[in-house]
């Protein structure tokens, strides 16, 4: 009798660890079977993340070169001339690198000194409504712009960059723009701007004539329709995740065939569904380009930094903005800038979505590098979950996996106009 | 309706029997201290959540409740009380309030109405703001032979309804998401139409809207705003809207549309004219 039952025990030991090694080892048919179907209106979502729903790049009415290949060949020169800088070291270049998906590897970007913020990262930067991490350009040239005089980014003014274009781009521009004037130590200051944080470049910008500020802002504002030119042909490619969008729409299922891994569709699944990331990270480059206050921690020992909040009355009052008079769009063209929401309270820390395109291979994160890895940025966002605007259910470790499995599904090679020739 | 009858009832029983004993110190009362340019002057309020002002050449203070708790867009009422400087009410005086957008500089075409209830207290009905944003109710006091003047700033007014949206909740089943829909109170019958087809996410677009009286005729000049909110998120539409008036047929067009995330919206139309106020809240599910 005892034997009996020390037998029937052990067979039914036996049973229960096969049961539990086939568990392991096969995933059950439930996951393979499921894995890749999808209802009407996920497939909808998935469309509407794809890289098909891009579409051709959207016209820049207020920059009549946006298109202009010339303007684009030498906006790639200036993007890359190191001359544009304080210390003859600095270019756009520095802090957008072309090995590191159009951005930099540091938390926070350093130019000529070391800036408060993360540098962006450019990739299909040309489809973005406001520009910079709070908005305070509205186009992609008066963008350009703002780091050119900044103190801690290139360093020098708009004068001074006139200069560098007619001593070493004339031939360039003058193609481009028309005949440059000469420029003469005595007649335009090397140093003027209208800054408030450098009085004697304000000084010396007053004193130039309306005439002169006119020549040496409209040479500035090409410069920056240039630079725009050539960085709307900064674009991604079909990643993994495109591809798989392709083959669930061409109604493959096939498991082998996928060009996913299970953990990454799980991952997918996760990001449209139960963890809700695309509220915000919609549309086919993962952004709604709006802005968000996501409760990152503040820095010690440092002001709070308001974000989108401070730029409402920069951008409104930017003469590069769409309606200022060195844009070339009608007034009508301008819709952003004329429904924008002026609430500083709404906007108060509120920075803007980036693209999740090669989001992989790029670190750190945030717009200050808060955080050094995505699982960093998974386990913030589930820390968050009493925030009713990041409510994204309650993940577990194996979710957070499976997010980041599917975020490194999203990388490509970049494209852009001749980025290869350097 | 009754139970703004009864607050100002209240209201009235309470001011008239505070105002009668003026140097009582009641639980309700409280003494602060303003400094307005001319020195430090005693303002005594009756009610704590009141807002107090003292006039421009320091002749009067001014106490403001809102029974309400706050001005909306539409029609509203407002009750003050005035104090000479020196503290005793002022009965009797001759008050007139007028709304002021300072930014657009208008106001509007509908008066308020002041009534005295005595004891210093004076109830304003038909305050009318045509449209949200910021709003000034500027009241002259003119007692005797001395006038002056004070400004209250209400900097953000909103469309009624839009505070009723900001509950973090999440859809409810069978939500309607009409088109087409009467006002709250019937007063008017609101369709919306998406310029352009299909409303899609992170794009500026524009609407339609036509607006009819309960008796199917077209309301031509009504002034009209539009609100969006994410009862699910708290926040609006990342944009304002601007409308403008057709004319004719009803319709009146909206600019500047945008919605930024998907799931449920709810826009809310708020609808005036001739200061008969109404609105309307249209569910949207945006993909």
């Amino acid at each position: 009798m005892l034997n009996f039952l020390m037998r029937a025990s052990g067979a039914a030991a036996a049973t229960v660890l096969l049961f539990i090694l086939f568990s392991i080892v096969w995933p059950g048919p439930a996951l393979s079977m499921d894995q890749h179907t999808w209802s009407e209106q996920e497939k909808a979502v998935l469309r509407s993340l794809s890289i098909e729903a891009l579409g051709s790049l959207p016209v820049d009415p207020s920059n009549r070169y946006s298109d202009n290949p010339q303007a684009a060949a030498f906006g790639k020169k200036l993007f890359f001339e190191d001359l544009f800088s304080g210390n003859m070291k600095v270019s756009c270049a520095t802090c957008h690198r072309v090995d590191y998906s159009f951005t930099d590897n540091l938390p926070l970007s350093h130019g000529m000194d070391t800036t408060p913020r993360r540098s962006m990262p450019l990739i299909g930067v040309a489809y973005n409504s406001w520009f910079f991490w709070d908005g305070r350009s509205d186009s992609l040239w008066s963008q350009a712009l703002g780091p050119i005089e900044n103190k801690l980014e290139h360093g020098i003014s708009r004068t001074m960059s006139a200069y560098i274009i007619s001593k070493y781009y004339r031939k360039d521009y003058e193609e481009l723009f028309g005949p440059l004037p000469d420029f003469m130590e005595e007649t335009f200051p090397q140093n003027a701007r209208p800054a408030l944080d450098d009085p004697d470049a304000l000084k010396a910008w007053v004193l130039m004539t309306p005439e002169q500020r006119e020549v040496v802002n409209r040479i500035y504002v090409n410069m920056g329709k240039s630079i725009a030119a050539f960085v709307r042909t900064i674009l991604p490619q079909p990643s993994p995740f495109d591809r798989y969008v392709e083959q669930i729409h061409a109604g493959e299922t096939i498991p082998s065939r996928m060009v996913l891994t299970n953990e990454e569709v799980a991952g997918l699944r996760l990001f449209i569904g139960k963890a809700k990331c695309t509220n915000c990270h919609n549309g086919p480059l993962f952004t709604n380009s709006d802005f968000h206050n996501i409760g990152l921690p503040q820095k010690e020992n440092v002001a709070p930094d308001k974000g989108r909040a401070a730029a409402i009355t920069q951008v409104l009052s930017n003469e590069f903005n769409c309606l200022g008079q060195y844009s070339d769009a009608h007034p009508n063209d301008c819709p952003e800038l004329r429904f924008i929401d002026t609430s500083n309270k709404k906007y108060a820390g509120a920075f803007k979505t980036p693209t999740l395109r090669n989001v992989a291979e790029r670190p750190p994160y945030m717009h200050a590098g808060q955080f050094a890895t995505l699982r960093e940025v998974l386990e913030f966002y589930r820390s968050q979950a009493q925030n009713p605007e990041l409510s994204h259910g309650n993940l577990t470790d194996k979710e957070l996996d499976q997010l980041e499995a599917f975020l490194h599904a999203l990388s490509s090679p970049i494209a852009s106009f001749q980025a290869e020739v350097q | 309706m009754k139970r703004g009858l009864f607050v100002i009832v209240i209201l009235f029983l309470l001011l008239a029997g505070c105002a009668a004993k003026d140097e009582q110190t009641s639980g309700a009362m409280e003494e602060m201290t303003e400094s307005h340019g001319h020195g430090d002057v005693k303002i005594t309020k009756h009610f704590d959540e009141s807002l107090t002002m003292l006039t421009d050449k320091n002749l009067f203070s001014l106490e403001m409740v809102i029974p309400a708790k706050q001005l909306s867009m539409g029609v509203n009422t407002v009750e003050i009380i005035v104090h000479h400087a020196s503290g005793g009410d002022v009965p009797q005086a001759e008050l007139t309030v007028t709304p002021w957008m300072p930014s657009m500089g208008h106001g509007v075409m509908q008066k308020p109405v002041v009534t005295e209830r005595g004891g210093g207290l004076y109830s304003v009905d038909n305050v009318v703001l045509s449209m949200t944003g910021h709003w000034q109710l500027q009241v002259k006091v003119a007692k005797d032979d001395k006038e002056d003047t004070a400004v209250f700033n209400f900097p953000e007014v909103k469309a009624m309804g839009h505070e009723h949206a900001m509950m973090h909740a999440p859809p409810p089943k069978d939500l309607d998401y009409a088109t087409m829909k009467m006002t709250a109170n019937n007063a008017y019958n609101v369709m919306y139409k998406s310029i352009g087809g299909q409303i899609r996410i992170n794009r500026i677009h524009s609407w339609e809207l036509t607006i009819n009286d309960a008796a199917g005729q077209p309301v031509n000049d009504a002034m009209v705003t539009v609100v969006g909110d994410m009862p699910e998120h708290g926040h609006g539409l990342p944009t304002q809207p601007e409308i403008t008036k057709v004319g004719a047929g009803g319709l009146y067009r909206v600019d500047g549309m945008k919605f930024t995330m998907p799931g449920w919206w709810v826009v809310t139309v708020s609808i005036m004219v001739d200061g008969l106020h109404d609105s309307v809240s249209f569910n949207l599910n945006i993909l």
